[in-house]
C-alpha cells in the first residue's frame, strides 16, 4: 500500500443494518484503521457525508423510497468501486418477498388510509438502478466475505464470485442431508456457498439467504423436481424460492418448466 | 417585521440502527414544533408473510432488525407456539433465555461503547478512539464478542439466528461448550463492572428531568428477566399481554414510516430504565447491590439513566445467564426439539428487547399465518422520544445549532433507538 489511504464509504438503503453490523464487530477492522479513511458511515462515524469522492463504496439495504433512488446515483457518480452488500442490496432482500403485489395492497395492509410525506416503493436490488461492481451476498454475509472482498480491494486486485452451492460445503462437513435424509425443503442446491453450510449443520433447512449461485447454474428446475416428488405444489416451491430470490429472472421460468402441462 | 428562523435539522442521526432524522423548528416564541423523521423505507414485514407458511415467516421475522434478530426469533417463535398451543420444556426455555442474553449482552456493549461513548469523550467515532482508549475499545469488543459467541453457538450466528425453530433448537452444543459458556461468564463479570462503573460517571443532563411513564413485562418466575405474560405500567396498572391492544394505541404521524404509541392517551417509555423502574425488586446478585448504592443516577425521571441502566444490565444478565445454564445442565441430556402439531390459533408474545418491550401477535390458520400484528420497542418510544427532544430543545434553541443538534441527538441515542424495527410496521 501507498501512504495514500483508501477512502470508503458505507450506505444504507432499507435494510435491518445487519450487514453493517457484521462489518462493524469485525475485529480485524482495527487493523484496517491505518490503512483506510472513512468517508461516510453513518452508523459508526458522526462526521459522515454521503456527497463525498470515495475508492470503495459499499451499499447495504433494497432501494426501497424515491429517494434512495437519487442516493443510490449519487453514490455510483461518487464512487470508484460500488460493491452491493447483503441479500437486499443484491437481491432485493425478504421485503421484496411479495414483489408481484400491487404496493397499495401493501401499504394498506399496514398503514391503512394513512399517508406519510416519503414516497414508498416495492424495494429492489441496487443493480436495478446503477451499475454495482461486485456483490458480497448473505444475510448476513460472512466475516470471511467482507474481508475477502476488501482484503482483495486494497491490493489492487480483484475478488471472484462463489459458481458452486452450499450442497458442497455441506457434504464436506458430512453433514446430515436435510433434503433427502429428511425430507424437508433445503434450498442447498441452488443456494451460493460461502457460509460453510451453516444452517444444516444445525439440522435447520437452507432457506437460500445467499441468493441463487450465478452464471446460471442454480438449478431451479431439478430442484422444484425434487420438491414436487416430495409432495410440495407449485406455489409452496416458488415461496419458498422467492424468500430470498424474488428478483430472479431465470426462477419462474424453470420451476414453470416442471409443471408443465400438470394440472395442480 | 418578524424574524425569520431555519428549522434546525439533523438530516440522518448517526450511531443508531437504521434512518432518521430531528428536525426542529423555532419561531419568535421558541420552540415551536419537533419531529423525528423516520425515513427508512418501509419494509412491510407483516404484509408480506400474510399467508406464509409458519416456518418460512418465522425465518423472515428476525430480520426486520439486526441488532436484536435473537429478540425478533425468539418472540415470533413465542407468539407462534403458543397460537398452536405448544408450552416448550424448562430446560428449553433456560436456554432460549440464554441465546436472548446473548443478544442482550452484544447489543447493550456495542450500544454503550460504540454508539453512546464517543459523544461524551468527544469523538466522532468509536474508530476515532482506538489509540486514546484502547482498554474501553477493548472491553467493548470483548464484551460484544461475547455476546456474539454466545449467540453463534445456540443460536447459529449472531445475527438473524436459524436454530432457534418451533419447538426448540435445531441442534444444541455439547455440554463442553455450555460448561465453557459459564468460565467464560464469570470472566466477563469485571468487565461488566467496569463498564458500569465507567458510566456511573457520565452526565445526566436535567434539561430533560420530568415524569415519564415505563411500561415493561412483568417477568415470569418472579425473577428479573426477559420473557413474561403481563405488561406492568409504572403507575402500577398491569394487563396480561393478549391485552395490549386495549391499552397501547398505534397511530400513523405523516413525518415517519414508523407508527406511534400512546398508552392509556400519553407518550410512555420502555427500554433498560423502564424493566429497572418497574421490576428493581426482582434484581438479585452484585446488580442489586449496584442498584441500591445508584438509585440516584437510575432515576425514573430521566431518558439518559436509560444508558446506565444498560450497564447494570450487563452485571445482571451475565449472572443470570450462568444460573440458566445450572438449571439446563441440571436436566442434561437434553434432547433440542419436540414436535410441534400446528393447529389453528391466535397467541401473543411480549418479551424483552434489549430496547424495550417487544410484541408479536400471530393467527395461525392451516398451517399459515392470518394474522401479524408486531410492535417494537422504538415504535413504542418515539412519541415519548420526540418530547425529550423538545424539552432538550427548549432549553437550547438559543445556544449554538450543532450543540443543539449534538444535544439532540444524544437524547435519541440513549434510547437505544432501533429504526429499522420501527418502520416494519404493525395492521392498523
Amino acid at each position: 500500500m501507498g501512504e495514500k489511504k483508501v477512502r470508503i464509504g458505507f450506505y444504507a438503503l432499507t435494510s435491518c443494518y445487519g450487514c453493517q453490523l457484521q462489518f462493524a464487530m469485525m475485529d480485524e477492522i482495527l487493523q484496517l484503521i491505518p490503512n483506510v479513511e472513512v468517508a461516510c458511515w453513518f452508523m459508526i462515524e458522526r462526521g459522515s457525508y454521503e456527497d463525498e469522492p470515495v475508492d470503495i463504496a459499499l451499499i447495504e439495504g433494497s432501494v426501497s423510497t424515491e429517494e434512495e433512488i437519487e442516493l443510490v446515483k449519487k453514490i455510483r457518480e461518487n464512487a470508484r468501486i460500488v460493491v452491493a452488500v447483503g441479500s437486499c442490496a443484491v437481491q432485493g432482500g425478504v421485503q421484496s418477498w411479495e414483489k408481484d403485489k400491487p404496493l397499495e395492497e401493501l401499504w394498506k395492509t399496514v398503514y391503512g388510509d394513512a399517508k406519510v410525506k416519503f414516497q414508498p416503493k416495492m424495494a429492489e436490488p441496487v443493480s436495478n438502478y446503477i451499475k454495482v461492481d461486485y456483490n458480497i451476498y448473505g444475510c448476513p454475509p460472512e466475516k470471511k466475505d467482507f474481508l475477502y472482498a476488501i482484503g482483495t480491494f486494497l491490493v489492487g486486485s480483484w475478488p471472484e464470485d462463489i459458481d458452486y452451492p452450499v450442497c458442497l460445503e455441506c457434504r464436506l462437513r458430512g453433514n446430515t442431508c436435510v433434503l433427502l435424509e429428511k425430507g424437508e425443503p433445503c434450498l442447498g442446491p441452488i443456494t451460493r456457498a460461502g457460509c460453510d453450510a451453516r444452517c444444516p449443520a444445525f439440522d435447520v433447512a437452507c432457506i437460500g439467504c445467499r441468493g441463487a449461485v450465478g452464471y446460471d447454474v442454480a438449478w431451479f428446475d431439478s430442484l422444484a423436481k425434487t420438491f414436487r416428488e416430495k409432495g410440495l405444489t407449485k406455489e409452496e416451491i416458488l415461496e419458498r424460492m422467492k424468500m430470498f430470490n424474488a428478483h430472479n429472472p431465470k426462477l419462474e421460468e424453470m420451476v414453470e418448466k416442471v409443471f408443465q402441462g400438470v394440472k395442480e | 417585521m418578524k424574524n425569520v428562523y431555519l428549522p434546525i435539522t439533523v438530516d440522518h442521526i448517526a450511531r443508531v440502527e437504521g434512518k432518521g432524522g430531528i428536525e426542529i423548528v423555532v419561531g419568535d416564541d421558541g420552540v415551536k414544533e419537533v419531529k423525528l423523521n423516520i425515513i427508512e423505507g418501509p419494509r412491510f414485514f407483516e404484509a408480506v408473510t400474510l399467508g406464509k407458511k409458519l416456518d418460512e415467516a418465522l425465518a423472515v421475522y428476525p430480520r426486520i432488525c439486526s441488532f436484536c434478530s435473537a429478540a425478533h426469533k425468539l418472540t415470533a417463535v413465542e407468539a407462534a407456539e403458543k397460537a398452536v398451543g405448544f408450552t416448550p420444556r424448562e430446560e428449553i426455555q433456560a436456554l432460549r433465555e440464554v441465546l436472548y442474553i446473548g443478544d442482550m449482552i452484544e447489543s447493550h456493549a456495542l450500544h454503550l461503547y460504540l454508539l453512546v461513548l464517543p459523544d461524551y469523550l468527544g469523538y466522532s467515532s468509536p474508530l476515532k478512539m482506538v489509540d486514546e482508549y484502547r482498554k474501553e475499545i477493548g472491553i467493548a469488543l470483548d464484551l460484544k464478542n461475547f455476546g456474539s459467541w454466545i449467540m453463534d453457538e445456540l443460536g447459529s450466528r449472531a445475527i438473524h439466528q436459524e436454530n432457534a425453530v418451533l419447538g426448540g433448537f435445531g441442534k444444541l452444543p455439547d455440554r463442553s461448550v455450555l460448561e465453557d459458556m459459564k468460565k467464560r461468564l464469570k470472566e466477563a463479570l469485571p468487565k461488566a463492572e467496569y463498564t458500569f462503573e465507567l458510566f456511573a460517571k457520565l452526565e445526566q443532563y436535567e434539561e430533560v428531568e420530568g415524569p415519564i411513564t415505563h411500561i415493561a413485562v412483568k417477568p415470569r418466575n418472579g425473577v428479573y428477566g426477559i420473557y413474561g405474560d403481563y405488561l406492568k405500567a409504572s403507575d402500577g396498572f398491569e394487563f396480561p399481554s393478549e391485552e395490549y391492544r386495549d391499552h397501547i394505541k398505534e397511530f400513523v404521524v405523516e413525518h415517519s414510516f414508523a407508527k406511534h404509541s400512546h398508552y392509556h392517551g400519553k407518550p410512555f417509555m420502555v427500554g433498560a430504565i423502564s424493566r429497572l423502574v418497574n421490576n428493581s425488586k426482582l434484581l438479585y446478585g452484585r446488580a442489586k447491590e449496584l442498584y441500591e448504592g445508584h438509585k440516584d443516577l437510575l432515576r425514573p425521571t430521566n431518558p439518559f439513566a436509560n444508558n446506565l441502566a444498560q450497564a447494570l444490565e450487563l452485571v445482571y444478565f451475565t449472572e443470570r445467564a450462568i444460573d440458566l445454564i445450572d438449571e439446563a445442565l441440571a436436566k442434561w441430556p437434553i434432547r433440542p426439539r419436540d414436535e410441534v402439531e400446528i393447529r389453528d390459533g391466535f397467541g401473543v408474545s411480549t418479551t424483552e428487547a434489549p430496547r424495550g418491550v417487544l410484541v408479536y401477535a400471530l393467527r395461525i390458520e392451516n398451517g399459515r399465518v392470518s394474522y401479524a400484528d408486531i410492535i417494537t420497542p422504538t415504535a413504542f418510544n418515539l412519541a415519548m422520544m420526540e418530547e425529550h427532544v423538545r424539552m432538550m430543545a427548549e432549553k437550547h434553541y438559543n445556544d449554538d445549532p450543532e450543540m443543539l443538534k449534538l444535544l439532540a441527538e444524544m437524547v435519541v441515542r440513549a434510547y437505544d433507538p432501533c429504526i429499522s424495527c420501527s418502520v416494519h410496521v404493525a395492521r392498523l
